[in-house]
């Protein structure tokens, strides 16, 4: 390798397929929802690893043509990433996730889907591996420009996503693989990958001009609203926190939960949806108003108590219980929002229509990650308003998956700090049925009680409950007889029921709104007692309250319930239930069997035989395994320092990667014997042992710092690390040719499957286990390429003395 | 000869006839009645109304399982279990008035109009409502008086109702129906994703007092391990 263009055309490529995977979670979000995005790229991933089989087995044919194969499948790609978007939504081959368990032609639609963007991944990672396979004895340099070329891609699709809409993205990223394609045709060999060139040049600039229409499932919030009457969209935006669109129909309205003797519902202006899921409605309030709906709901329980002065509002969506705080006399109204966009959507574009909420004297806004705002400042507040938790007739399991650190007992402690003498916490939620939601808010509120020692909960927690929501609140000082008088009177007055209450009957409980059965109110006194530990393992449901190391509030599943629901409720309604929690585990089956054939299937041509080949599978697995779990971590534990996902994203993945791309240059510069790659392994399974106990606390006592502070911190936390990390790969690819050139493809492969394996697993251990196992498990995974080295038989390092 | 000719050709009529009598039969004796549904007019009604002729025809062959079925517009038919469930609930007797909102294809509406005098059904997506009165037209449903409305305000005109279905999600009950619905009278409304067994709630207006109930189906038991 004598020119700079073939790294510089691996960098290309890689970014081109970091960009368009990025591209393709946005457009899949869209369509459908998150999980399903993620489930269909993790298979589509999978090119990677299927790329590896297929050089395994004609490594010969193939190496031999590389100098022509590489640039036609640079083009190919870029081709294929133009138009596999509307081939997608072909109305014969586009599924929808919700027929997937009731409509079985869905399933064979899914498979197609699965196809169409498989294939541009299988021929980015081909020519890639060619590269790789051909260039082996560069592989440091080659292996530092896909690195950096895929560090580059993420920030640029995040720079794209900014100024053009998910449907426009893929064709425009199509230009990146045939520009690499471009810059390494072979001068003797220029005709084909010109004609190649010319017909995706072609392609891509159709699409650009004409990009696909993207169709959103029919069960999708945004998609059932566009049927009512006179409804339109009003504002459509794009940003990588998603497309922010507006609609406006003359019959939206808002009321959740709302008491039967109210004689009015909130007229909604305009409802807001992000990635089409239903994000907020905008009402009709005004700055004179001095009620609003939300006083006749659950969710005007902390007021009846009493004035309520310095509010905190975390995540208030479009605003509506910021207005109601304004609209009760609060003098100090902090709103905490995550999502910026939408954030200044509201306040300058709408503020006509928001009678400038969000500019109200009495209203500051702070654009962060509402757990973060809580460590940072050190007011106190009379009240603090989660939003309502779940979705009316439940969410179907949908954010079974997602991190919900507002949510957790830790989240509860810095709120519970944050309260003056007589300040309450209000949650509002869905009932949902069966009963998991109320269950676990109750269950945290009451361990976080008992954690500042105090063991009489029922004194600081009062909840009341309507037809469909219950509000709990949670209180500093014990609650006084005149608030359980105001609670009462209000409860009366509104047709609620106190569920929570001290000296609450029997009867006073069910008043109004009856259950078939006493079992919630067995289940809410249980959690009082000291039978909540039994109640916790009893129940069908995890109840047990979420923590900062397993931040998953919704994800609800107990596997060894599932026999028990399936019966009950039967197969095809079970998917609803933890449509989340059950995707990732449909995913790792499905990667896991993929991969088990991709990594089998070239065994049969270069043979069983040799122990070495047991070592090289233990190696890229470890490597491969040990460095996705870490990125994972990294992006976890950031989201709440940063305030932001994005910027948590971003941070791990550009740091990561450019780091372990010099890490892996610099591999390419001094001899890696046995003893060297001993110590560098011990190095990264020492710092993530040291790390899955500190890092926790590292970054909770820095989190107050500015942010150029913080990225300092970060990059002193990753840059080792990401540095040793990036060693090894090159290291092993490097060992494995030097006799035994046949067997690079296949380890490739093997990386690029447990590459992705690692992503789904790791998810599924953060869940069921925690963040810190987490790490532990990466450290564990890096034992494996450890043991290969220290084995007398194998390892990289003495594989080819073997051989 | 002639008789076995006779044979065969009522046979084919017979099957021409409804190919699905046999599957309705059983939905109606195997899923509904075997899960608690006693009313013998809600069963009658069951066993009467052709559900395969509610659902889009590539999907007729599923009508009779006891689960909900795509109708377009993102929306569901329920599955038959419910839509017998809901209708028994209100306690429907011959001379009821009785107000839908949300037709969809019509399904829910065919049931009440079997047992009940009349029924007023509202459905606001304007595809689905027509497509609806035309199909209860067809199938002869006189006592069915579908309209394309907004559901919020009910249809005061031919009101006050014993019994209100409300086939739709909704996160509030609009004040209107209260309103419109007779003293003694009952809303129910089905609660849960389409696509999953679904809880009901019943609001039930006696006097100034309003009472809500949320019912399990019988098919659902409590949701704590028994104890060994």
């Amino acid at each position: 390798m004598k020119t700079f263009r073939l790294p510089v055309s691996i960098a290309l490529l890689s970014a081109a397929i970091i960009a368009f995977q990025l591209a393709l979670i946005q457009i899949l979000s869209i369509v459908q929802w998150y999980h399903f995005a993620y489930m269909v790229i993790s298979v589509a991933l999978l090119g990677f690893g299927a790329a590896g089989s297929m050089l395994a087995i004609l490594r010969k044919s193939m190496v031999s043509h590389t100098i022509l194969l590489t640039p036609i499948s640079m083009m190919l790609t870029g081709m294929a990433m133009s138009v596999v978007t509307d081939v997608s939504q072909m109305a014969v081959v586009r599924f929808d996730s919700y027929l997937l368990f009731s409509e079985y032609t869905h399933i064979g639609k899914l498979f197609i889907t699965y196809l169409s963007f498989f294939v541009p991944f299988f021929l980015g990672a081909l020519a890639i591996g060619l590269v790789f396979v051909k260039y082996v004895d560069d592989i440091g340099k080659i292996y530092f420009a896909n690195l950096l070329g895929s560090g580059a891609g993420g920030v640029t699709a995040l720079l794209l996503i900014w100024f053009f809409f998910p449907n426009q993205l893929p064709a425009l990223i199509a230009i990146l693989p045939v520009l690499a394609g471009l810059l390494i045709i072979p001068k003797a060999k220029w005709h084909l990958p010109v004609a190649f060139a010319l017909v995706a040049g072609a392609l891509i600039t159709w699409k650009c001009l004409s990009p696909p229409q993207l169709v959103s499932s029919e069960f999708k919030d945004i998609s059932k609203t566009l049927l009512l009457p006179d409804a339109k969209i009003t504002l459509e935006k794009t940003s990588p926190y998603g497309v922010v669109q507006m609609v406006t129909s003359p019959v939206l309205r808002y009321a959740p939960g709302m008491s039967l003797t109210a004689q009015k519902t909130a007229k909604v202006k305009m409802a807001a949806f992000i990635n089409g899921d239903w994000f907020g409605p905008v009402t009709d309030w005004k700055q004179s108003d001095t009620s609003m709906i939300l006083d006749y709901t659950t969710s005007a329980l902390p007021y009846t108590m009493g004035q309520r002065n310095n509010v905190v509002v975390l995540q208030p969506g479009t605003g509506i219980d910021v207005a109601h705080a304004v609209s009760r006399g609060a003098k100090n109204v902090v709103a905490v929002e995550a999502n910026p966009i939408m954030l200044s959507t509201l306040k300058y574009q709408f503020a006509r229509d928001t009678d400038s909420l969000f500019s109200h004297p009495a209203v500051s806004v702070h654009s962060l990650e509402p757990r973060t705002f809580l460590s940072m400042d050190t007011s106190h507040f009379d009240l603090i308003v989660l939003p309502i938790v779940g979705a009316f007739g439940g969410s179907s399991g949908l954010y079974a998956m997602h991190e919900q650190f507002m949510l957790t007992r830790e989240s509860f402690q810095e709120m519970w700090r944050s309260l003056n003498a007589h300040g309450v916490i209000s949650v509002t939620s869905w009932m949902d049925y069966p009963v998991r939601n109320p269950l676990k808010i109750l269950a945290t509120m009451v361990e976080v009680l008992n954690t500042f020692g105090i063991h009489n909960a029922k004194d600081h927690i009062a909840a009341i409950r309507s037809w469909g929501t219950i509000t709990f609140v949670m209180s500093k000082s014990s609650l006084q007889e005149n608030e359980i008088n105001d609670i009462r009177s209000f409860c009366e007055q509104m047709m609620f029921d106190p569920a929570i209450l001290p000296q609450v009957s029997v009867e006073e409980r069910t008043r109004y709104n009856q259950f078939q059965d006493d079992l919630f109110f067995d289940y809410v006194d249980k959690i009082f007692s000291p039978e909540r530990d039994a109640l916790y393992a009893d129940y069908d449901f995890n109840i047990k309250p979420a923590t900062d190391n397993k931040p998953y509030f919704s994800q609800y599943i107990k596997w060894g319930s599932l026999n028990r629901l399936a019966q009950f409720f039967g197969n095809r309604s079970l998917p609803f239930f933890e449509i989340g929690s059950l995707l990732v585990i449909v995913t790792l089956i499905q990667i896991s069997v993929a991969s088990l054939v991709f990594i089998l299937l070239p065994l049969f041509i270069i043979g069983w035989r040799g122990k070495s080949k047991a070592s090289i599978v233990l190696y890229f697995s470890g490597i491969g395994l040990g460095y996705m779990f870490v990125e994972m971590v990294f992006i976890q534990r950031l989201i709440l320092y940063f305030g932001s996902p994005l910027y948590a994203a971003s941070a791990v993945i550009t740091a990561l990667l450019i780091f372990s791309g010099l890490g892996s240059y610099h591999s390419n510069y001094f001899s890696l014997n046995k003893k060297r790659l001993l110590l560098i392994f011990t190095f990264i399974i020492s710092i993530l042992f040291v790390y899955s106990f500190t890092l926790t606390t590292v970054l909770q006592q820095t989190v107050h710092v500015n942010l150029f502070l913080k990225v300092l911190i970060v990059l002193l936390i990753i840059a080792p690390l990401a540095f040793c990390m990036g060693i090894p790969f090159p290291a092993g690819l490097t060992h494995i040719s030097k006799k035994t050139k046949e067997l690079v493809p296949w380890a490739w492969g093997i990386n690029g499957c447990v590459s992705v394996i690692s992503t789904v697993l790791a998810t599924m251990v953060a869940a069921e286990m925690g963040f810190t196992w987490v790490i532990l498990f990466a450290a564990l995974a890096y034992c494996l390429p450890l043991f290969v080295q220290l084995s007398k038989e194998a390892g990289p390092a003495s594989i080819t003395e073997r051989q | 000869m002639k008789s076995i000719l006779f044979l065969c050709i009522s046979l084919l009529l017979s099957f021409q006839k409804d190919p699905f009598e046999r599957k309705r039969e059983e939905m109606v004796s195997q899923t509904i009645e075997k899960n608690g549904v006693t009313d013998k007019a809600v069963l009658k009604s069951m066993r009467a109304v052709k559900r395969h002729l509610f659902v889009p025809e590539d999907i007729a062959s599923s009508a009779y399982e006891d689960r909900p079925l795509p109708i377009g517009y993102g929306q569901t038919i329920s599955q038959p279990f419910i839509v017998a469930y809901m209708t028994e609930v209100i306690k429907p007797k011959p001379e009821y008035n009785v107000l839908e909102i949300g037709t969809g294809s019509g399904y829910q509406a065919a049931v009440l109009a079997e047992i009940v005098k009349e029924v007023y059904t509202i459905e606001i997506i304007p595809e689905l409502g027509n497509a609806a009165a035309a199909r209860l037209k067809k199938l002869g449903y006189r006592n069915v008086t579908a309209k394309v409305a907004d559901g919020y305000f009910g249809w005061p005109e031919h009101g006050p109702y014993d019994a209100i279905v409300v086939t739709a999600a909704a996160e509030f009950v609009p004040p209107p129906l209260l309103e419109q619905l007779k003293d003694g009278g009952k809303i129910v409304i089905p609660i849960g994703s389409p696509f999953m067994n679904q809880t009901l709630m019943v609001i039930e207006k006696k006097g100034k007092k309003i009472t809500t109930r949320s019912l399990m189906p019988v098919v659902f038991v409590p949701f704590t391990r028994e104890k060994d």
